[in-house]
Formats: structure tokens, sequence, C-alpha cells
């Protein structure tokens, strides 16, 4: 994301730097009100204002919120998220994932891939087991999200940033991706965002 | 995974396109609702203590205390299985990964799915009595599915282990919740899926959480309040051990022991965040007051680097005093495991021959290695081990950055399915995987209990994957039979005193097999993976077979939502 920061609506870097300097204390504020934020970058209507940032509406409530928790640890680096959460407590991130997850899924009206494209991605599923965590139909649970419709520009650059470990907080997902071949990766992405 | 499952995720993929995400696992969230109330007296030890001699209910997760799973109805035999028929088919509102035991007291049957949800049933009718939705916490942490493996019963309580790491009581009438504790934080990777074990005024339970940097471990709760009674941390402070260079069967494992040594000097010991799920039920012998269990594996999976020792006691056998939790004693299969090839499938005790020919009592257990071993109870020593269920090849070679080729894959083996015994034939009957796989290693520092792997065990593409079923002589360890079959084979297996086993296949078939030699006697299709533990009982004066059919998420089977029971007519 860091690599973005140019192409950022100053909006939502302002408002960032408004709750990291407690302006207004996030507690304080109802959760649709502090969600107002997330807006800016993740879309008033859930389809996000650059590609390369993830769909959340309708994403897993406790994907959401350890996300929320890894980027105030720092254990999930952005320049742009860690302002914005770092005056939220737990139940705000809570709170905050709950509203999102409540929400509907949009349609980000990526097509479906080809038939070689699904096939390759399937062969790789069937290899590194991605299904044994993000579920039938990579609809996700928990703290594992959703895949299936997720932005394909998203995807490619939080897989290449699991390859590098500049997104460190799933070591685990640092190994998968690792040990899949680039073309199966590429097939995968392209086969998720379409589904 | 196979071909047919290959299908299936594509057609489900389309339709998930079509309909939308409200197909996924969960069909309808409702609250506990309740048909009507369960008429089921309450369960006493005594009944649980005999339970390896009661034809007509289905007590414990594996039968009885000794997990026998050899069930001493025999109304449904060897002439006449073949008429079996169904009898009703229950769907659940969920459709994901079905592991569930089903549990029979008195006419009245106990089933769980995945996302921990529970169902009173008529065991006659398949008519719903209540539902237990369980609401579920924000945070799961689970390896393998959102599975549950069942509940138990004791007094008029059910017992039900969450994937949110809760321990519950139920009213066995209604479904309502009497008492709930927490077993451990999901945040730092625990979470359960296993049944409890009731005994004694005690409810039992492990933990799952070997992927994620958890220090495993088997609790005691009082089964009237919930109250924690004793813990056994699964990793000891001191978890080096004796530096074991060889594996159960005498392979070398290729340990660098000075560099583990030096790293231990450098880190010191790693007992913390080692891992050490218990994934099953543990056996209990009334006659010594003991329980036996298996240990899984360390954390992180393939990476051994920063944990230097034997890692005590992952991969092990132990064996606990039931009242106080205090250490008995262990017998470790793979020291410093990189592998993944852990224990998990539940310990079973038998009388078997000794190393003299002597008979002596003893436990057994089936290993992802695809070995049945078979210890002497007195001290969890090793007293022979089978012969090989599964093609093994390059054992232990060490996971490389590139990716070794090694054989068992890192499912196994016998994965977490239970096996059955037929003492009388002296048998045990195991479901085993063949899944070709190369082991990677990769080196991270612990991820505040987040998957940590150590690496990535993939399945080979375009290597042929396969299963069986395998009947061992466990006073021998020769094999006695097999039945292959199209596809790697995970759920359990029940034999009957009708002279039968049954098992099911993730491809839908749930078959009865002649115990004594393999041949099959009948099938049935049950158009979702059939990967759960089969259970019997009798109501009515007829005996009944049940399973769940819902697929499994580990190897990727088609999903159902269906528990079907079969009788004859």
């Amino acid at each position: 994301m860091r690599g973005k920061l140019g192409w950022l609506n100053p909006g939502v870097v302002i408002v960032g730097v408004l709750l990291g300097a407690g302006a207004t204390p996030a507690v304080a504020q109802g959760v649709a009100e502090k969600a107002e934020v997330c807006a800016g970058c993740h879309g008033q209507d859930g389809k996000p204002v650059d590609k390369t940032i993830p769909v959340i509406w309708g994403q897993q409530l406790g994907y959401i919120y350890i996300q929320l928790r890894d980027f105030k640890r720092a254990d999930r680096k952005s320049g742009i998220m860690q302002p914005i959460v770092s005056s939220l407590e737990k139940d705000d991130m809570l709170a905050l994932a709950e509203y999102f997850s409540k929400k509907p899924w949009p349609d980000l009206g990526q097509p479906r891939s080809p038939k070689d494209v699904a096939e390759r991605a399937l062969s790789a599923d069937r290899s590194v087991g991605c299904t044994g965590c993000h579920l039938d139909q990579f609809q996700g649970d928990g703290t594992v999200p959703r895949l299936a419709g997720q932005s394909r520009e998203y995807l490619t650059k939080t897989i290449a940033d699991f390859r590098t470990r500049a997104r460190g907080n799933n070591p685990g997902m640092s190994d998968l991706m690792l040990a899949t071949p680039p073309d199966d990766l590429a097939a995968l992405e392209e086969f998720l965002s379409g589904l | 995974m196979n071909r047919i499952s290959i299908v299936c995720a594509a057609l489900f993929g389309a339709a998930g396109l079509l309909i939308g995400p409200s197909i996924a696992q969960e069909i309808k969230q409702d609250a506990k609702s309740a048909s009507g109330e369960a008429k089921v007296s309450p369960v006493t030890q005594a009944q649980l203590s005999a339970a390896d001699k009661n034809a007509t209910n289905f007590l414990l997760t594996n039968v009885n205390y000794a997990q026998t799973r050899f069930h001493p109805a025999r109304q449904i035999g060897r002439d006449n299985v073949k008429n079996l028929h169904v009898a009703w088919i229950f769907q659940t509102d969920v459709k994901e990964s079905l592991e569930t035991s089903p549990i029979v007291v008195d006419g009245v049957m106990f089933v769980t799915t995945s996302f921990s949800h529970v169902y009173a049933l008529d065991a006659k009718t398949g008519a719903q009595l209540w539902h237990y939705n369980h609401k579920m916490g924000p945070v799961t942490t689970f390896c393998c599915g959102p599975n549950n493996r069942g509940v138990q019963v004791l007094g008029d309580l059910v017992y039900l282990a969450t994937l949110d790491a809760k321990l519950v009581a139920l009213n066995a009438k209604t479904g309502d919740v009497v008492w709930k504790t927490d077993i451990a934080d999901p945040e730092l990777g625990y979470s359960e899926t296993m049944a409890p074990t009731v005994i004694k005024d005690k409810v039992l339970i492990g933990t799952n959480g070997g992927e994620y940097g958890i220090r495993g471990f088997v609790k005691a709760y009082d089964a009237k309040t919930g109250k924690l009674l004793w813990t056994f941390n699964t990793i000891p402070e001191n978890s080096v051990g004796v530096w074991a260079t060889k594996d159960a069967t005498g392979r070398d494992m290729h340990r660098d022991i000075q560099a583990e040594k030096a790293q231990l000097a450098k880190t010191g010991d790693p007992y913390q965040k080692l891992g050490g799920g218990v994934w099953q039920n543990p056996s209990v012998d009334l006659a010594t007051n003991r329980i036996y269990f298996v240990v899984g594996n360390p954390s992180p999976d393939l990476d051994g680097s920063n944990r230097p020792g034997d890692n005590l006691y992952t991969d092990s056998l132990v064996s606990l005093d039931l009242d106080t939790g205090k250490y008995v004693c262990h017998f470790q299969y793979i020291a410093h495991d990189l592998w993944d090839l852990d224990a998990v499938s539940p310990t079973v005790l038998v009388d078997v021959k000794g190393k003299d020919g002597k008979t002596i009592p003893g436990v057994i257990h089936a290993g992802k290695t695809g070995h049945i071993y078979v210890h002497d109870r007195k001290d969890c020593s090793l007293v022979r081990f089978s012969e090989a269920m599964v093609p093994q090849e390059n054992m232990w070679v060490l996971p490389t950055k590139e990716g070794a080729r090694m054989l068992p894959g890192a499912n196994g083996g016998v994965e977490w399915s239970p096996i059955a015994t037929d003492p009388s034939q002296e048998l045990a009957y195991a479901i085993n995987l063949h899944q070709p796989m190369t082991y990677r290693v990769e080196n991270s520092p612990y991820p505040n209990g987040k998957l940590w792997l150590g690496g990535a065990f993939t399945a080979i593409p375009g290597e042929k994957q396969s299963g069986n079923i395998t009947a061992v002589n466990y006073n021998t360890g020769k094999i006695k039979w097999q039945v292959k079959t199209p596809e790697p084979m995970i759920g359990g297996i029940l034999a009957t005193a009708g002279g039968l086993v049954f098992t099911g296949e993730g491809n839908g078939k749930f078959a009865a097999y002649n115990s004594s030699n393999g041949k099959e006697l009948w099938s049935f299709r049950a158009g979702a993976g059939v990967n759960a533990p089969p259970s019997t009982y009798m109501v009515g004066g007829k005996q009944y077979v049940v399973v769940g059919a819902g697929g499994n998420t580990q190897v990727n089977f088609r999903r159902g939502n269906n528990i079907i029971a079969f009788t004859l007519d």
C-alpha cells in the first residue's frame, strides 16, 4: 500500500492524520461515523476507489478485526492504515469489523476466468490446499478471509507481498505462496477475482 | 483431492457465481430451535463404564472407554447386510465438512456439524427434537476445517467443545445452555473440534493449535459446574528429551544434534510455543484409572531450526493419572518432527501379545506414518509396529527450500480417523491416505497466533492419490487384508459383532465389508463425501447404522449436510 501513497485521495490522508492525532477519541464516535473514514479508500458503495485496495464490505468479521489489530501492532505494515487504527481500541475494531462484515459484498464486475485458467487454479488449490482454510467456494470464515470476488489487482499485490514477506502478518501464507509457482498464482488471482 | 472433487469444485464455483454467497457453508443461522423435547433418561457412569456390552446404545465417541469401535449389535450381519436400506435422512443447516460421531441414548441421537452446531434427533425417525446453534465468537483460528467431531452425555447434560475454544454443557432434554466456560484464547491459535470425554464427573478436553504456536494441553473440568480441575501441558518445561536420532521403527531422522545443541544454548528451551495439540479423545483404563492419548506435531511444522531437542511430548503416546492429571509414561514416535507426520488417531486399549508372547494389557495407535504401533500399557513402551499400510519412500529426507519428495504425505497414513478393532480376530482396521507430497522449509519468527508452518507440504500435481482399508493383526504386525480405494480415506471405521466393518469414502460411497476378509457386501452412494465415523444402535427392536455425509475440508471432498440412517426391513 505504501507504493500507492502518491495516488491517494488527500481527504483520506487528512482524516487519518486527525484520527492518529487523537483529535476525536475514536471510542466516542458511533461505528457508522468511524466507518466514514474507511469509505474514502474502500468505497462509499463497497467498491474500492483503487483496485489495489481490498473489498471489505461483506468480508469476514474476524478477519477484519485481526487485520486492524495487526495494523495497530505494526505486524502488518501500512503508512495509511497504521495512523488510522492507532487510536482504536479492541472494541472499536470489533465494532468496525462487524459493521463492514454485515454489508453486502459488492460486485466488481470482474470477468469469469476462462476454462484453462480455472483448471490451472483448481490444480494449484489441489496441491496447496487453499480451500482447507478458505473453505468451499473460497468464502472464508472467522479469521480467514473471503477470496471469491476480491479485487484481482489487490490479490496480485498482496500475494506478491506475502512472497517477499513485505506483508509479514501471516508467515504461514508467505510459506504457502512461496511454494506455489508464479504461473499458478496468476491463475488463482484471475480465477478467484471472477467468482 | 481427486478428479471428482475437482469437477465438484468447478461446479460449485460456477454455482457460486449464479447464486451468490448464500449457498456458502451455513445455509441458515437460526437461533436455537426446538421442535420437541428429547425424552432421554440421565446417563449414569455405570452405563458409560459398561458401554462395551451395550448393544442398544452408542454412548461414547468410539463406542467404549477402550475406544475399540467394536459394537456388540449383531442383528445386521454378513448374510443380511445386502438388504440394508435408508431408514431416514436428516438434513442439517450446515453444508460443510461432517466429522461427527453420532451418540445414541435410548432412542435419542446427538449429532454435531461444522461450526459447532448440535442436533438432538429421534433415532427412529430422524425427526429433529432440538437444535443448538452456538453463537460463535468473532475470532476462530482453526486448521483443517471448522469441524466438530461430536458430543458426549453424562447425567442430563450434553457436552460440546466449540470452534472458538469454549466448553459448553447443554440440557439434554431441551438443548439450553447450562454452563459455558472458556478453554483457551482463540486469538492465540486455540480451537476445539474434538468431542469431549466424560468420565467420573469430569469432562476431558484437548486442543487444536499445533499449526499456530500454541502450548498444547489436556484439561479436566468438573462435569456439573465447569470448574477447571487440572491441566496437563503436553509440552513440559524441559522439552529437550534424549536427543533421539532414530524414529520408533529404527530409521535415521538425519538430525544435526550439534547444531541443535548450539541453538539450545543460544535460545533456550522452546516449550512455550512448541505446539503439541491433542486432536482426539483419550482412552480410559477403568482398572488402573489412567488415560492414554496421543500428542500432535511441534510448531512450526516443518522448520526445526528454532526448536532444538526432541520437542517432548509432541508426536507421542502419553499416559496420565485420571484423578490428578499427573504424568505416568510416554513414548515418542518421531523426535523433532519436521514432516507433520504426527500422532492424531485415537488410542485403543486391547489385550495384546507382549514380546515374550504372553498376553498383556496393550494400547495401540495408528500413525500418519502408516504403521500401527502396539504398546505395553504399563509403561508405554513399544512392543511392535505393523507392516506399513501405505507406500513409504525417502524417509526421513530433510525438507528443503526447493521441496523434497517423501511418502507418506503430511496427511498420512492414518489421519485423525479413528480405527476399529475386533479382539476376537486380533485385528485392527484402519483407513489410510496415499498422497505423494513435497516438503519445503522456510524460516520465520513466532507470528502471534497466526498460521506457522515453517514451510509447506504440497501434493505433487499429476501423481495419483489413493486410499485403502487395512486389517492388521496387532499380535503379529502383519496385514491380513487390504481393500484399495480410488481416493484417500479420511473419516473413521466401525466394526460390529455382526462380523462387519463399515466405512465411507470421499466420493460418497459408504460400504460394509466382511471383517475377516475385506469382501465388500453392501454399498450406498451418498452424493457427498462420507468422511465421518459411523455409529450403530438399536431402537424398536431394530438395528440401525448411521453416518454423516458432509464431505471434508482438509482433503476437499464434496460437501453435503446429510445424516443418513440405514436399517433392515
